[in-house]
């Protein structure tokens, strides 16, 4: 049903979802996808609004849980341990698959207690000369450190918009993960920010498995190396991104990205 | 009876008004459909019903002032008032009397003499409420005749309504700011008499308090009035013991609904918490009084200790505590769900657990709320007055054991008012002083509370 461009495993997989269905009470949101996430390539999963990407994603974390009338079937592997399992420690999960936001979520806290949030609930650092460490290096991976080193007790809050996503995306880094899941990261930015923002996952990618959801096509086709079309909760199509941007097989693949519906 | 009349007369006209009003725009709008008219017929009628309405209610403010001067006036000048006693006080209950049965409210005169104002009294009452009839009617026809001449299709009828609208609601608001300043002026004033027979040092700082309502006023006794164990029984009962008992309970039933429970659950305990915030302070009293006082005293009792009594400050505080847990916990409640999901969500990708989002992100971004309604409740607790007379008596105890006897600022202020002491005796005025020290400790709280919560919130907006 899927069209694969590629033996999937070859790839030598960080995280591999196999048939996960989600139902949100009766309706089903995600049918049987399947895919496996590569450690060394940016993963964008495009479609149309309401295909069931960013629910996809959420799956990787385990946000779902935190919807009561949500319910998750299939399998993820996070190098071969299956995260849907119970026995699953989703505070373990969450601190090596992190998240990004869609709309910017800094906490209403100092920039530094923003950053040191996650390094303290997982105990990270013994002494505080270790966190200042940890905040002086996320924000540098971030690209923010020039930005706000001087500002570090400000509110998060008082960011510029594309600033406080970066912030984000350094909090969520400061835990050191393996995955970043980022859910449209830069849908609610303006274009300089948005620019940046994509800089940003272009140098964090290979360090970080990255798992990018977004509607703009011409930004999977920028920052991802793998891409995946969702449509009406299935996985269409996936493949390398040059491939299903040039040469798409399915016909709701090709009306999506020439622009003909979506 | 009769600024009722007047008022009814002045809606009747109003909505006459209202309905001239209307037809006369509807008749332009017909006359020439194609010009757009300013204000919609609607508007040019509530502005005819406000000009009628609003100077007859002002009217009939004043008139319900100056009417019964004006009637006593013409009854003084009566033949019949030449009797009248000289003497103030009799002289005016001759006069209430006539006016009580002229207006059919008493059956017969107790002083003969006053029956001869009878008559001149009814007379004037009639007169006079036909003079207000017809004011009345004239400046309602006045204001209606004004506005309806103005109804023109270009007048902007609308602006003037909605303006009008605003003044309303702003006076609406003066009343409860008015009523503030008019009780604080009050207890003011009040205070200042009692300073002035009793030093401000004393009252503040005497550790022994039992006014003598039967004393000489000339001279009180300064060292009875020393009102120390009045504001640590407050302290005590209200800010210490209910706050022990109510802070962590409401906030952990806030916690507990907003976070954990299921929302079957949340559907059923939440009213039922705010039921407990409508039960009568007296019921709470009883309770108080006849079976936690009493089982405190056991228990203190089978610890050894011989002199526990059956009313303790205990017993008082715990009740109270459990009286306002609603008030903590409905706001904390409130302002926890307020808090935006994507805060908690940020949290949870984080790998933070329930309780340390709560700790961490959900707390501190609700503190404003958080602290509003422990204020709230404090406020309850010092001015609760029922629960301690009834659990924790009404002598005055310096104490920090909480199985003692105690008494607070209120319970003070209504042993005093309705004490058997004439208005101007210390004693009585006591009251006043303490009210006023309770106002401004409350006052001062808010304020405190206000900016404790502007350093320490964490805004998520």
């Amino acid at each position: 049903m899927t069209v694969i461009h590629e033996n999937m495993e070859d790839v030598g997989a960080k995280m591999k979802a196999r048939d996960v269905s989600v139902y949100y009470g009766n309706k089903k949101a995600i049918d049987e996808v399947s895919i496996d996430i590569s450690p060394d390539y940016v993963t964008a999963f495009i479609g149309p609004s309401g295909c069931g990407k960013s629910t996809f994603l959420r799956c990787f974390n385990r946000m779902n849980d935190t919807i009561s009338v949500a319910r998750v079937t299939g399998n993820i592997e996070l190098e071969g341990e299956n995260i849907l399992d119970d026995t699953m420690d989703v505070v373990q999960l969450r601190a090596r698959v992190g998240m990004v936001f869609q709309k910017p979520n800094p906490f209403p806290k100092s920039i530094y207690e923003n950053i040191a949030y996650g390094p303290k609930i997982h105990g990270l650092a013994e002494k505080k000369a270790d966190l200042d460490l940890i905040v002086e290096k996320s924000l540098t991976r971030a690209g923010l450190w020039d930005e706000v080193k001087d500002r570090l007790d400000d509110s998060g809050t008082a960011l510029s918009g594309g600033q406080q996503q970066r912030l984000c995306i350094a909090r969520a880094i400061a835990v050191d993960p393996e995955v970043i899941l980022m859910d449209e990261p830069a849908s609610a930015l303006d274009p300089i920010a948005t620019a940046k923002i994509e800089e940003l996952i272009d140098e964090l990618s290979g360090r970080y498995a990255i798992v990018i959801v977004t509607h703009s096509m011409q930004q999977a086709a920028r920052v991802s190396q793998r891409t995946a079309f969702f449509h009406l909760g299935k996985m269409v199509e996936y493949g390398p991104t040059s491939d299903i941007f040039t040469n798409p097989i399915e016909e709701r693949t090709k009306d999506y990205i020439t622009g003909r519906y979506g | 009876m009769s600024p009722i009349t007047l008022i009814i007369i002045a809606i009747g006209l109003g909505l006459a008004g209202w309905l001239a009003g209307r037809a006369k725009a509807w008749s332009f709008q017909k006359a020439s459909p194609d010009t757009r008219p300013v204000a919609r017929p609607v508007y040019h009628a509530w502005y005819v019903a406000v000009w009628v309405v609003i100077p007859v209610l002002a009217f009939v403010a004043i008139w319900s002032i100056i009417a019964p001067q004006l009637i006593t006036q013409s009854v003084l000048a009566s033949p019949g008032a030449q009797n009248l006693p000289s003497f103030g006080f009799e002289r005016d209950a001759w006069l209430a009397e006539a006016r009580a049965v002229a207006s059919g409210n008493a059956p017969g005169v107790f002083n003969d003499g006053a029956e001869a104002l009878v008559e001149p009294y009814r007379a004037a009452i009639q007169r006079y409420t036909w003079i207000g009839i017809v004011l009345t009617v004239v400046i309602a026809f006045g204001g209606g005749v004004f506005a309806f001449l103005r109804v023109r299709p270009d007048f902007r009828a609308r602006t003037r309504v909605e303006r009008t609208v605003m003044i309303v609601l702003l006076l609406a608001s003066l009343v409860a700011i008015l009523t503030t300043f008019g009780i604080f002026a009050s207890l003011v004033f009040e205070t200042i008499r009692f300073f002035g027979m009793v030093s401000p040092v004393d009252f503040l700082f005497g550790t022994f308090w039992s006014p003598d309502p039967m004393s000489n006023p000339e001279n009180p006794d300064g060292s009875r009035y020393g009102a120390i164990p009045l504001f640590w029984g407050t302290i005590f009962i209200g800010a210490i013991i209910a706050m022990i008992v109510a802070i962590p309970l409401g906030l952990m039933s806030a916690i507990y609904l907003t976070q954990y429970a299921d929302p079957r659950l949340r559907a059923w305990v939440k009213p039922a918490l705010e039921i407990l915030a409508g039960v009568p302070t007296v019921v709470y009293g009883y309770f108080a009084a006849l079976t936690v006082a009493p089982a405190i005293r056991d228990a203190a009792m089978a610890l050894g200790m011989t002199n526990a009594s059956t009313e303790s400050a205990l017993a008082a505080g715990v009740v109270m505590g459990v009286m306002i847990i609603p008030f903590v916990s409905s706001m904390a409640d409130d302002s926890i769900a307020a808090v935006p999901s994507a805060m908690r969500d940020g949290s949870y990708a984080m790998g933070a657990t329930k309780s340390e989002t709560i700790r961490r992100v959900l707390f501190p971004a609700a503190l404003p709320g958080i602290v509003a309604g422990i204020m709230l409740a404090v406020s309850r607790a010092i001015g609760e007055t029922m629960i301690v007379v009834m659990a924790a008596s009404t002598a005055a105890n310096l104490s920090a054991n909480p199985l003692e006897r105690m008494t607070t600022v209120t319970v003070q202020i209504v042993k005093m008012l309705t004490g058997e002491g004439s208005f101007d005796h210390p004693a009585t005025l006591s009251a006043f002083a303490l009210g006023f020290v309770l106002f401004l400790v409350t006052l001062a709280l808010n304020f405190i509370a206000l900016r404790v919560v502007k350093r320490f919130r964490e805004a998520y907006e």
